[in-house]
């Protein structure tokens, strides 16, 4: 998300993400970002909770007007009502990705995934 | 940092996200001054959770079942007033069952048309963005995928973007 954000903004148009793993995006480099503590698959909210989402994207909206230069940093103040064990439980039943299904097999591809070095022909 | 970015993450993920963390150089981060008052704005949303119209090319799931290393890089429009009805979503490492219960738990149109109604923006652009998130392969994502985006959004005088993950 961070490489796009990157391109749309030195295309000139003004940005600012919304990011679950503030650290990592953070990490990217990226001209504006609001951190938020909730679980991912759910970035504004819990379903149906209009009012939570709209302060959630109200709160993301603000830092466009309130910053002054990149690398522009807030953390929303919103607390997820679950704990991450009761979270990551909801989603108990969704397929791990392809990738991990992978590693399973062939567990010494773990280093290339840490490394980026794609491995080309070891699919 | 006060939020834990690793907090909803099993400890696997953690452990990855953070070398991945380690990895990056951030460089010359570019930096776009608003044009106008964000009450004035025209908006547009891009989520990178895999959105696409059921009347659309899917997100080529199988080619990353096939080969692990890769993910769809192409982008889909979602026109403003698309709701969950009328999509799916496709990203394989995140449960899509609460953006498919609820479009704005990932790409809230709804809820910036609720803002530009109190004021807050000026107006949601007529077309919205999706692109598949977990992406390792990223030359297609930067070089084409992206300025190909920005070249819409500019051809809608937009004047703002919001960036929402997966």
């Amino acid at each position: 998300m961070g490489l796009v954000q990157r391109v749309l903004e030195a295309g000139g148009i003004p940005t600012v993400a919304l990011s679950m793993i503030p650290a990592l995006t953070r990490a990217v480099g990226v001209p504006r970002l609001a951190g938020i503590s909730y679980p991912m698959g759910q970035p504004l909210g819990r379903p149906h909770d209009a009012d939570g989402q709209r302060a959630v994207l109200r709160a993301t909206l603000d830092l466009l007007a309130t910053a002054s230069g990149p690398d522009s940093y807030v953390e929303l103040p919103f607390e997820w009502p679950e704990s991450p064990a009761r979270a990551r439980n909801a989603s108990r039943n969704f397929p791990p990705p392809p990738i991990v299904e992978l590693l399973k097999r062939k567990p010494w591809l773990l280093a290339n995934l840490y490394t980026g070095r794609i491995p080309h022909g070891e699919g | 940092m006060a939020i834990d970015s690793y907090r909803f993450l099993d400890f696997a993920t953690r452990q990855l996200m953070k070398a991945w963390a380690a990895r990056e150089d951030p460089g010359v981060i570019p930096f776009t001054p608003l044009a106008r008052p964000l009450r004035e704005c025209t908006v547009a949303l891009l989520t990178t959770s895999g959105v696409a119209r059921n009347d659309d090319r899917p997100f080529d799931q199988d080619g990353e079942r096939r080969n692990p290393w890769w993910g769809d890089p192409s982008f889909r429009t979602i026109p403003l007033g698309t709701t969950e009805k009328d999509v799916r979503l496709y990203h394989l490492h995140v449960d899509p069952r609460f953006g498919e219960a609820d479009l704005d738990v990932v790409l809230p149109m709804r809820r910036l048309a609720e803002l530009a109604g109190e004021g807050v923006v000026g107006r949601p652009a007529p077309t919205h963005y999706s692109i598949m998130g977990y992406i390792l392969e990223q030359k297609v994502l930067v070089g084409t995928t992206a300025p190909g985006i920005a070249a819409r959004m500019r051809a809608e005088r937009v004047d703002a973007a919001v960036l929402l993950p997966g």
